[in-house]
């Protein structure tokens, strides 16, 4: 459903990606995990057609990303909140639903079953900037599904978010999961990347590993995703 | 208070400074350029004002008489047809033509008039002859600076050649319903053009950046909206509000001040809408080399500075050194000031006025382009 094949991106000569390949399955929920500067946020906006790869191949739900037939299928939250400060809920909702050519009907509906997902229906006429942290999180999610994509795109949605609304959030990806949505996020808080199906971690813009969290945690013979982590990186030291 | 603590903030302050080469530059280059632009377009005199003249003089005093025009000042370029001339400053090529008739030099000289019985002439007195001018007046600032080259070489010619009577200039009007026009009446369509320039230039330019900073450019580009529908949506609105402003203007304008308005004012509102619509797309244009709103805010002077002091607000296009009027004419809002004087003190319509459309649409759509080019670009990067 996406493939990323020996990317590589340069940014004034640094290389923020340095052949990153890896797939993500339709259905799947896959999690790209790695601190921070280790090129998630740089492989996301590669794969939602933002920037382009300056070698390599991408794939897309059988379109390359900059191809504008992908962009309906794809839904997008990124690492800021995104939204209009000044427009209400309803408001972003609306606009962002009209870029999508969703029709006047549908988009009503559309709107009140994804308010009524991110808990925010009583918060519909309220501005943005009024809102509180959290509730921006949620009406970002409700924006990316608007267009009912079939691939989700999340970038960092758990980043400042308590552990309630972060345990709310998970499931709901889940629960999207189980409709057959394929979810790609990114997280650097690798105890939550547990309840991805499938994992990739990655740091200086290279995967290090791959596999599902049981299976990476068996690998390095480790009891945590962050001691895993630690242990693939010193031994790709080693390696070298 | 404690030195080190103020110094600190000092400090820190330059340092920020240090670090954000393009506000280094910007800091020191508006300031150099502000004083280039305003000692250009402040510091010389009107020169070079194109006139006609048609001199139907049967002697050759007339001659003289024009010799003692400041060339400098007046551009003059000769015409033996008053009709045809007189059609050139009613369209607006030239801004006055002057005519010698054919008795100015047998007017201006003393003549014999018979002889007396012992055969000594009888000399008629000079009886005073006339000049006619037909002028534009709806450049205050040139029309003046034309009326006294030409009483000034007037007064030159007389002292050079003794002639005591006066020589009367008789002034007629190419646009009859503004021979009255005030200084504020050519100043509000010139004012119009740069308020509307410089409001919708800057909510373009802030609204774009912030676009950027928050992130939501980004979730604008994964939706099926194209960079091109992004533009145009942004054009029609901020048209809508700088028509809405444009008629505000006018309407203080017309209560307050009680100018002139002699043409259509929905042509003029026209004109105020195809300026905010370059001045809007020149604010896309420049938010994609900035970072953030401070950054941003910097390049303001570079658009402010040009078009209050060269798009012949204050100082007439004309007016300005040569060499600067093409830097002028590369500026929108030139051709919207001079577009809608034309309409409120020159009553034009359309037919006069349509390459100027032309032009201010050019305009329009080459900024356009290149606005959904910088878009576009970044997708590239």
């Amino acid at each position: 459903m996406v493939t990323f094949s020996k990317v590589v991106k340069e940014f004034d000569g640094f290389k923020a990606l340095n052949h990153l390949s890896f797939s993500i399955d339709e259905g799947g929920l896959y999690g790209l995990i790695g601190p921070n500067g280790a090129g998630k946020s740089t492989a996301i906006r590669i794969m939602t057609g933002l920037i382009k790869a300056t070698e390599g191949s991408v794939d897309v739900l059988g379109y390359s990303p900059q191809d504008a037939e992908v962009r309906p299928l794809v839904g997008y939250m990124p690492q800021e909140m995104a939204l209009y400060q000044d427009l209400t809920v309803r408001e972003n909702l609306e606009f962002f639903g009209k870029l999508y050519s969703i029709s006047k009907k549908d988009l009503k509906k559309r709107i009140a079953d994804l308010l009524d997902f991110v808990e925010l229906s009583k918060w519909d006429k309220t501005i943005i900037a009024n809102l509180s942290g959290g509730m921006k999180h949620r009406t970002s999610l409700a924006v990316a599904l608007l267009s009912k994509p079939r691939l989700l795109v999340l970038d960092e949605p758990t980043v400042g978010v308590d552990p309630e609304l972060r345990a709310s959030f998970w499931q709901r990806f889940q629960d999207m999961r189980d409709d057959g949505t394929t979810i790609l996020l990114t997280t650097h808080y690798m105890d939550e990347a547990r309840r991805c199906e499938k994992i990739g971690l990655i740091n200086r813009g290279r995967l290090i590993a791959e596999g599902t969290p049981d299976g990476l945690l068996e690998l390095t013979k480790t009891k945590n995703l962050e001691d895993a982590f630690l242990s693939l990186t010193r031994r790709k030291k080693e390696e070298k | 208070m404690k030195m080190s603590r103020i110094l600190a903030v000092t400090k820190k302050q330059f340092l920020t400074i240090k670090h954000d080469k393009r506000t280094l530059v910007l800091m020191l280059l508006s300031p150099v350029m502000a004083m280039l632009i305003f000692g250009f377009a402040f510091g010389t005199s009107p020169k070079h004002l194109q006139v006609i003249i048609v001199n139907q003089d049967k002697g050759s005093l007339a001659g003289e008489y024009i010799s003692k025009i400041d060339h400098e000042v007046l551009s003059i370029s000769d015409s033996s047809d008053v009709f045809a001339s007189k059609n050139k400053i009613t369209s607006g090529d030239k801004i006055a033509a002057i005519i010698f008739p054919s008795t100015f030099s047998a007017d201006a000289s003393p003549s014999v008039a018979g002889y007396s019985t012992n055969k000594s002439p009888i000399i008629k007195p000079a009886k005073g002859t006339h000049i006619e001018v037909f002028l534009d007046t709806t450049n205050q600032q040139l029309s003046s600076v034309v009326s006294q080259a030409i009483g000034q070489a007037g007064q030159d010619f007389a002292k050079s050649k003794g002639v005591k009577t006066g020589i009367s200039i008789d002034v007629s009007y190419a646009f009859e319903k503004t021979k009255d026009a005030r200084y504020i009446d050519f100043f509000v369509p010139g004012i119009m053009a740069f308020a509307i320039t410089l409001f919708t230039t800057i909510l373009t330019l802030l609204a774009f950046v912030g676009e950027r900073v928050t992130g939501t450019f980004d979730r604008l580009r994964v939706t099926p909206a194209t960079e091109a529908e992004i533009v145009v949506g942004y054009e029609i609105a901020f048209g809508v509000i700088a028509a809405i402003q444009g008629a505000l203007i006018l309407t203080v304008a017309l209560l307050v001040y009680n100018i002139m308005v002699v043409g259509s004012i929905a042509l003029a509102m026209l004109f105020v809408i195809l300026v905010a619509i370059d001045a809007q797309a020149i604010g896309i244009l420049i938010s994609s080399a900035a970072k953030r709103e401070s950054q941003a805010v910097q390049f303001l002077p570079f658009i402010i500075f040009p078009i209050f002091l060269l798009s012949g607000i204050f100082v007439a296009v004309k007016s300005l050194p040569l060499w600067l009027q093409p830097f002028s004419n590369l500026l929108p809002p030139t051709w919207g000031i001079e577009a809608l004087r034309d309409v409120m003190l020159r009553g034009w319509g359309l037919e006069h006025l349509w390459p100027h459309v032309l032009v201010l649409v050019g305009f329009a759509i080459f900024f356009t382009l290149l606005a959904i080019f910088s878009l576009k670009r970044s997708r590239n990067q």
